[in-house]
Formats: C-alpha cells, sequence, structure tokens
C-alpha cells in the first residue's frame, strides 16, 4: 500500500493543486475505506492492495491505441494527451471547461460526499493532476460520436478524470474504453451532468492485461426530462470495481443501465449502483450480468433509492448471473430501499449455468458442446454488448471475449 | 385523499392484550453479573454442564458488541436494568391444572389460550410460558402414550438431560451472536420437543409466551428434535401488556430434524408495538434456526409478525441433508414507529437442496418493514435449488419498505431466483370493490388477506384462523 504510506507522510505530492490539498486533507486522517462496511466488505483485500502498491507517475508513456482512427467522422481523445479541443460549428459545439469550472464543480462533489462511498473519487482527485482532468461542455443534436480513452501504463498507478457537461436539447452517442496494461492500476472518476431535455447514449468498455487493476467511478446527474443509457463491459481485470451512481435530480427522467462483467482464472470484478429518485415520475430499466469462471469473483451489488418526493416512480433491476466453474464465486444484492407508496418498483436475481436443454437441443443438431456453448454465451452477452454505442463495427468485442474464452 | 385517512384510521386498531395480571411474583433484583447467572441456575437446580454452559455464553456475551448493521434506530438498552428472572408465585409442586393460580388460568382464557382441559376439542397442546417460566403444559399423558416428550425446558433439563446436553447450542451456538450469548447466560425457561421415530405426533403442538413484568425480559428457549421418520407442527404465540417501558425479549430456537423428519414451525407474534409515539413495546432480537441434519429432512417456518416495537428475527435453515428441504413463509405488519428488520437464511450445504422463501411485508404509519434474507450455495450444494419472492405493501406515503437479498453461490449446478415487487393499495382496486357493494373496510381486509394468502395458506388451520383475526384486528377494526 505504496500510496496510502505516502499519504499518511504527506509525501505524494510535492506541489498539490488546490483540489489535491482539499483531498489530501480528507484522506490523510482516515486513509482507507472501512473495509467492514457494506460498500466495501465483498473486496478482495489482497487485489485491493495490489491496486494501491503502484507508484503514481503523470508523466506516462503514450496511450498504444488497439484501433487506428478510421476516416469515419469519429472524434477521438485520449485523457492526458489531447485536451485542447475546442469545435464550434453550426449545429454543435464542443468547448473545453475552464479551469475554474472544473476546481469549482469537484470542490462542491467532494465537500458533500461520504468518505466510504466515495472514497475512490477522492483518491481519484488526490492522484490526478491537472493534465490528466478532461473537462468538456457539449451542445447541440448533431455530434459525431464521441470517443474518449484512459489508459495507465506499465508498473504504475494512474489516475483520470472526466467532466461532461451536456447543455440542454443535446444528444450524444459517447464511449469510454478503459485500457490496464500490464501490472498497472487505473483510477476513473467520471462526472456526467445532463441538463433538460438532453439524451446520452453511453457506453463503457474496460479491459485490461495480466496484472491490471481497475477503480471506475460514475458519477450521473440528470435534470428533468433527460434520457440516460449506459451499457458497459468490464473484463480482464485482476480487480475491478465499477461504482455507478445516477442522481435523477428533479425526477422526470429516464435511465436505461446494461451492464456485463467476465470474470476469468483468479479475477475479482465488482459493480456497484446506486440509483436515487430525487422526483416524482422516475424510470429505471436496469440489467447487470455477470459470467464467473475458473476459480473467479463476481460481486453486484444494486440500491434503489425512492424517497417519499418520488411518487410514481417506475424501477426495475435484474440481476442475471451464470456460474460456469465449481471455484467460482458470485454475489449478488439488488436492493430496495421505498418511503414513496405510488410506486412500481421490482428487482429480480437469478443465479445458474448454461441452459442444459437449450444445449441439448443445439447438440442434437449436430453442434459439439463446445460449440453449443459458445452460441449459447454469445447470445447471453450480445444482449449487453448490443447496447454499447458505436461499438458494433469498430469494437468486435463480442469475438474479443469469446477468443478470450 | 379520503380513502387514505380512512386506512389509517382502519389500521390504527388499539392493542387487546395489553391487560397486565396482577399476581403475586417472585423477582431477583436487576442486574447482570455471573452471580446472577449462578443464582438462576440454582434456582432451576440445573446441573453443573449447564451451568458450564451459561457461564461460557456470558463470558463470550461480555467481549461481543451489540450489533448495528440493521439500521434499526432505539435507545440503548441498558443491561443492568433489566430483571433476569420473574416467575409468578405458586406451590411447590403441581401435579394438576385444578392447582395453578387461578388467575393464571384467567389471563391465559382472556388471551383465548385453552388451558383446561376440558377445552380438548381444540386439539392443541399447549405449554403456557409467564414471564420466565412455563406454568403448565396440557396434553402431556396424551403425548407420552405415543412417546412424545413435550414440557417445560426446565423439567426436560432434569428429566432427559442427556439429550439437552448432546443437542442444546448445537444449532445455534453460545457464541453465535450478541443476542444468543446473551440468551444462553441467562434463559429461564422454554418448551422442549421430542418425537421419537416412526412417530407422526397426534396433535398440534403449541407454545404461549405472555410477559407480564414490565421491567424483566423474558429469554426463552425452545429446543425440538425429530428423530428419523418423524413429523410435528409447532405453533407459537405471544402477547405483552402495555407499559410504557421498553421490555426486550431476546429468545433463542434450535430445531433438529434427522433423516425423512419434518418439522413445521409456526408463529403468530403479537407483542405489544408501543404507542403510536413509540413510547414503549418490546424489542424482540430472535435467533431461530433450523438443521435439515438427516436425508430427506423438511424444516419449515412460517410466520405472521404483528407486534413488537423493534423486531429482528432471521428464521434460518442449515441444509446439510441430502436432498433436505427449507421453507419460509411470513408475513410482516408494522405500523406507527414499528421497525421490523426480518427474513431469512437459508444455507444449501448439502447436496440437491431445496428452499423456498415467501415474504410479505406491510407497511402503515412510520414503520420501516425490511426484508433481510441470505441464500447462500456451498460448493458441494449440486443440483440445489432456490426461490425467494419478497412482496411489500406500502400504506400511506411515511412508510417505508426495504428489501436485501444477499445471494452467494459457489456451485454451478444450482440455481437461485430472487424477485422483489411492491405495491400499494390503489384507490382503482378500492373503488371497484365499493362499486360492488363491499364496505371500505371489508374491501382493504380483503386485498390484504389476498395479498398475504401465499403465506396463510400455509399456516395450520388453527393458527391461520387466529393470523386472519390478528390481521383483522390490526387493520380492520369491528369487520372479522
Amino acid at each position: 500500500m505504496h500510496i496510502i504510506e505516502e499519504i499518511k507522510k504527506n509525501e505524494l505530492i510535492s506541489n498539490p493543486s488546490e483540489i489535491q490539498k482539499i483531498c489530501l486533507d480528507k484522506l490523510k486522517l482516515n486513509p482507507l475505506p472501512n473495509i467492514k462496511s457494506e460498500y466495501w466488505r465483498l473486496s478482495n483485500k489482497s487485489k485491493f492492495s495490489s491496486f494501491l502498491d503502484h507508484s503514481n507517475k503523470n508523466k506516462e508513456s503514450k496511450v498504444n491505441l488497439p484501433y487506428k482512427k478510421a476516416s469515419q467522422n469519429i472524434i477521438r481523445l485520449i485523457i492526458g494527451e489531447n485536451n485542447s479541443i475546442n469545435i464550434e460549428k453550426e449545429n454543435y459545439s464542443i468547448k473545453k471547461l475552464k479551469e475554474i469550472e472544473i476546481v469549482d464543480y469537484i470542490k462542491k462533489n467532494v465537500s458533500n460526499s461520504d468518505h466510504n462511498d466515495h472514497w475512490s473519487d477522492l483518491l481519484n482527485h488526490c492522484l490526478s493532476s491537472k493534465e490528466n482532468i478532461l473537462g468538456l461542455n457539449i451542445s447541440g443534436n448533431k455530434i459525431p460520436p464521441l470517443e474518449i480513452f484512459s489508459a495507465s501504463s506499465p508498473d504504475s498507478l494512474n489516475a483520470k478524470t472526466l467532466i461532461l457537461f451536456f447543455e440542454k436539447n443535446s444528444k450524444v452517442d459517447l464511449i469510454q474504453i478503459n485500457l490496464g496494461n500490464k501490472n498497472s492500476s487505473l483510477s476513473q472518476s467520471t462526472y456526467l451532468c445532463l441538463e433538460e431535455n438532453t439524451l446520452v447514449n453511453h457506453g463503457v468498455v474496460s479491459y485490461g492485461e495480466s496484472k491490471s487493476n481497475l477503480l471506475n467511478s460514475l458519477n450521473v446527474i440528470q435534470k428533468t426530462n433527460s434520457e440516460y443509457s449506459l451499457g458497459s463491459l468490464h473484463f480482464k481485470f485482476n480487480y475491478a470495481r465499477f461504482e455507478i451512481r445516477i442522481n435523477q435530480l428533479d425526477g422526470n427522467a429516464k435511465t436505461n443501465i446494461k451492464g456485463i462483467q467476465i470474470t476469468k482464472n483468479n479475477d475479482q470484478i465488482a459493480t456497484y449502483t446506486t440509483m436515487q429518485f430525487n422526483g416524482p415520475n422516475g424510470f429505471l430499466d436496469q440489467i447487470n450480468k455477470s459470467l464467473a469462471d475458473d476459480k473467479s469473483h463476481a460481486v453486484f451489488e444494486g440500491s434503489i433509492i425512492v424517497p417519499k418526493i418520488a411518487q410514481k416512480t417506475d424501477a426495475s433491476q435484474l440481476s442475471r448471473n451464470l456460474l460456469l466453474s465449481r471455484h467460482a464465486k458470485i454475489d449478488t444484492k439488488p436492493q430496495l430501499e421505498i418511503i414513496a407508496d405510488d410506486v412500481k418498483c421490482k428487482h429480480g436475481a437469478t443465479i445458474s449455468q448454461l441452459n442444459e436443454e437449450e444445449l441439448f437441443y443445439m447438440r442434437s443438431r449436430g453442434l459439439t458442446l463446445a460449440e453449443a456453448s459458445k452460441l449459447q454465451l454469445s447470445s447471453y452477452i450480445q444482449e449487453i454488448i448490443s447496447s454499447i454505442p458505436i461499438s458494433k463495427d469498430r469494437w468486435d468485442l463480442l469475438d474479443k471475449i469469446l477468443k478470450e474464452n | 385523499m379520503v380513502s387514505e385517512n380512512l386506512v389509517k384510521d382502519v389500521v390504527s386498531e388499539p392493542y387487546k392484550y395489553g391487560f397486565v395480571t396482577d399476581i403475586e411474583t417472585e423477582k431477583i433484583s436487576k442486574g447482570l453479573n455471573e452471580d446472577t447467572i449462578r443464582l438462576i441456575s440454582e434456582k432451576k437446580e440445573e446441573p453443573k454442564y449447564l451451568l458450564n454452559f451459561r457461564l461460557n455464553a456470558f463470558r463470550k456475551w461480555q467481549k461481543m458488541k451489540e450489533p448495528n448493521w440493521a439500521d434499526l434506530g432505539y435507545k440503548k438498552i441498558d443491561y443492568q436494568d433489566i430483571i433476569y428472572y420473574s416467575a409468578p408465585k405458586q406451590k411447590e409442586k403441581i401435579s394438576s391444572l385444578d392447582e395453578v393460580d387461578p388467575k393464571l388460568l384467567e389471563t391465559f382464557d382472556k388471551l383465548g389460550i385453552p388451558l383446561t382441559e376440558q377445552k380438548k376439542l381444540t386439539n392443541v397442546a399447549v405449554d403456557a410460558v409467564f414471564d420466565s417460566v412455563s406454568i403448565a403444559t396440557t396434553f402431556r399423558k396424551e403425548l407420552a402414550e405415543h412417546g412424545v416428550i413435550f414440557c417445560s425446558i426446565s423439567e426436560a433439563v432434569k428429566d432427559y438431560s442427556h439429550l439437552i446436553e448432546k443437542y442444546l447450542g448445537s444449532v445455534v451456538p453460545a457464541n453465535d451472536n450478541y443476542f444468543a450469548a446473551l440468551n444462553s447466560a441467562v434463559f429461564s425457561d422454554g418448551s422442549f420437543v421430542y418425537i421419537p421415530k416412526g412417530v407422526k405426533c397426534p396433535m398440534d403442538l403449541s407454545s404461549y409466551f405472555r410477559i407480564n413484568s414490565g421491567d424483566s425480559g423474558q429469554f426463552e428457549r425452545t429446543l425440538i428434535i425429530a428423530e428419523e421418520y418423524s413429523s410435528v407442527s409447532y405453533l407459537e404465540g405471544c402477547t405483552a401488556p402495555m407499559f410504557d417501558t421498553n421490555t426486550l425479549h431476546a429468545a433463542v430456537v434450535e430445531l433438529i430434524a434427522l433423516d425423512d423428519a419434518s418439522i413445521k414451525y409456526s408463529t403468530v407474534q403479537n407483542w405489544y408495538a408501543g404507542n403510536e409515539e413509540g413510547v414503549g413495546g418490546i424489542f424482540n432480537f430472535v435467533t431461530k434456526r433450523g438443521k435439515c441434519l438427516g436425508k430427506r429432512s423438511k424444516i419449515s417456518w412460517s410466520q405472521v409478525e404483528t407486534g413488537s416495537a423493534i423486531t429482528w428475527k432471521y428464521p434460518s435453515c442449515l441444509l446439510l441433508g441430502e436432498e433436505s428441504v427449507g421453507e419460509f413463509y411470513s408475513v410482516a405488519l408494522t405500523n406507527n414507529l414499528q421497525q421490523a428488520d426480518t427474513g431469512t437464511k437459508m444455507i444449501h450445504i448439502g447436496p440437491r437442496t431445496k428452499s423456498t422463501i415467501v415474504s410479505k411485508g406491510i407497511s402503515a404509519g412510520s414503520s420501516v418493514n425490511s426484508y433481510r434474507g441470505l441464500v447462500k450455495m456451498g460448493s458441494k450444494a449440486t443440483g440445489s435449488r432456490n426461490y425467494s419472492q419478497c412482496d411489500s405493501m406500502l400504506i400511506g406515503d411515511q412508510a417505508a419498505a426495504n428489501t436485501f437479498p444477499y445471494i452467494q453461490s459457489q456451485q454451478p449446478n444450482s440455481e437461485i431466483e430472487h424477485e422483489a415487487s411492491t405495491c400499494r393499495i390503489s384507490e382503482d382496486q378500492l373503488f371497484y370493490l365499493q362499486s360492488r357493494g363491499i364496505e371500505f373496510e371489508e374491501a382493504v381486509s380483503m386485498m390484504v388477506s389476498g395479498f398475504c394468502r401465499d403465506v396463510f395458506n400455509q399456516l395450520p388451520m388453527e393458527f391461520a384462523a387466529e393470523a386472519d383475526k390478528l390481521l383483522a384486528l390490526k387493520l380492520e377494526g369491528s369487520v372479522g
């Protein structure tokens, strides 16, 4: 826990920025989250400490992108490399946020954040230097798809922060790719603010290499009549933790979440979602899938909070899990906390294996067991992957996963 | 919102069992230390192993911390301000019910419990527990003819010491949790049931718990052993008078089912829940657990929880034997400022084990009603299955309904399904029923009763009626 020692001794950063200073002060007294708390108790302790074992490097080697920039009309950004973007077109504009705006925003978020629940963000802000914070203001409805990368360099811990403000009536397809390098840790914090009438299709694809770790935190604020759809995929990480916090500020908003995590070998991948309805007529449709093989461990904890003000909320949450090996482990906890009485809330969870009848059917039609299993897995995964925007042609995600398996 | 107010009125029906029986009692002084435990053990003339069991539990309890994970808000319990032993004074040894203090019989009569043997028609054997001691057990002779042992646990300690020594604490160890450790240290009485091999218990057994004194806690312990190929249905009821103070009730129930045995354990819990401002009421911290030790054994919990200021209760099944079955059916109703955190734990250890969970929560007033349940598939539980269903009904916009299912699986060849939903008594449905000439109160009752049907169907006949009546009391006012 190299980083924690440095935080304690005040040696982490020689010349901290204002935000770094605030967050360091917050963490100094109590640098680690309470591992006995509900939010952290399932985290594998040795894996978590391996996340913190690398030293923090702000200057990293150039990111080796898996796909060359195609001729397609896609805006590609790499956090930490080309942050100076300023596009002003007839139908849309993408402008860099001013530094003061970024500082104010993070300061506001940090000031009322709980130590345990927002620990990942606090750590991120301690570590991420000015160059590694990308803040954009996006408006318009004919915006070309955005592709935003963040990556860690080998043998180090990198922190990247992304802040996106979507102006009223904007409409965006956005894909975020988190790449883990060998023996590295990546801390990614993302903030999305959706103004009224915005429509955001957000895809998050995270994959690593051997012994890479990820702490991915996503905070979304939705104003009225906004619609936010998330499709996420996490695989090939020694340790990954994906925290999603969505707040429908005044209700009357729509949220769709589809996520999948695929664990193999000795991996642990966990997804924690918190859905807060703070106004009436909110809508949520969530499905989270896990696929656990070998000796791996997949975790899902989802909570839906419906206070008194959020009448007529319609929320459903489904956790579907496939356990493929005798030594793998799945933990799932979809929870509801409801006070408003005129609501429709339901959740469900299943843990099972591949459907034997379906396998039998396919085999009776001449497919081998391996082919039949692959076919069933691909349909299981496809449901989620199909909701990740702009992935279809450029990212052969399904092939990639099936090859790995 | 006329109808909403009406629903609220209907829900707040006064507690009918809140009277106090004025009877001379023997109490020991307040406080808890090793001497208190020695005193209780001495009063009950217990053998040495039991005293050691108690002292061992007490020492462990002292090192434990009161659990706070359930997020229940209650003022700190002062464990030194509780009387740990209180018993109605009576003559040395009673040979028949005629010698029982008529006041006591009257109390149970008032509660509708048939202690006098003329009421044989009901065909239920009752063990009545008043504060810390069991005052009477009916139908003992008839049961003995079948080899069934049904008596208070203090008698069992004297007469069937080998069984107690073998099984006490084998399902809920003394250091299992804070309240179980406290109970193991100071338990005063409770029921003991032993069903021999191959016997189907000829009648339902029941125990009735009554707290009468305001400053004493009730710590009873129930132990049920079902030998191979036997079966039993056991009912449990509870009430308490209305006091402004909070009374602690920390019970432990242990069930053991051997090969092909089946135990059905039903509870109708109607402790005093405190008044509208949340003053008084019972703190109900109970550990109930069954061990399906044998092959094809079955343990079924059904419960109707309507009382207590605070309920903290998770009747569980350890499914060890091959093809053993665990069931949990629950209705929990909370009103005013009541808080209930209840659910179950189904721990699948043996292969091809099955479990079913059906939980219905109704929250009214400003109450908090949470379902908290664990389903765990161990690595050897091949071919096991679980199905859980948790439904909540909300009445009014101040009540909270929470669901916290914990699901863990380490066995690919097993299936777990969980579903939960939330609903309310909708105005449309009420309007429809009323337009068909059904009174408002009856319409509400029909809807609540329909909501709880899956669980009521699982209750034994005698209890189903009582449960319906109880919900009627809490929900329907005069209509029943």
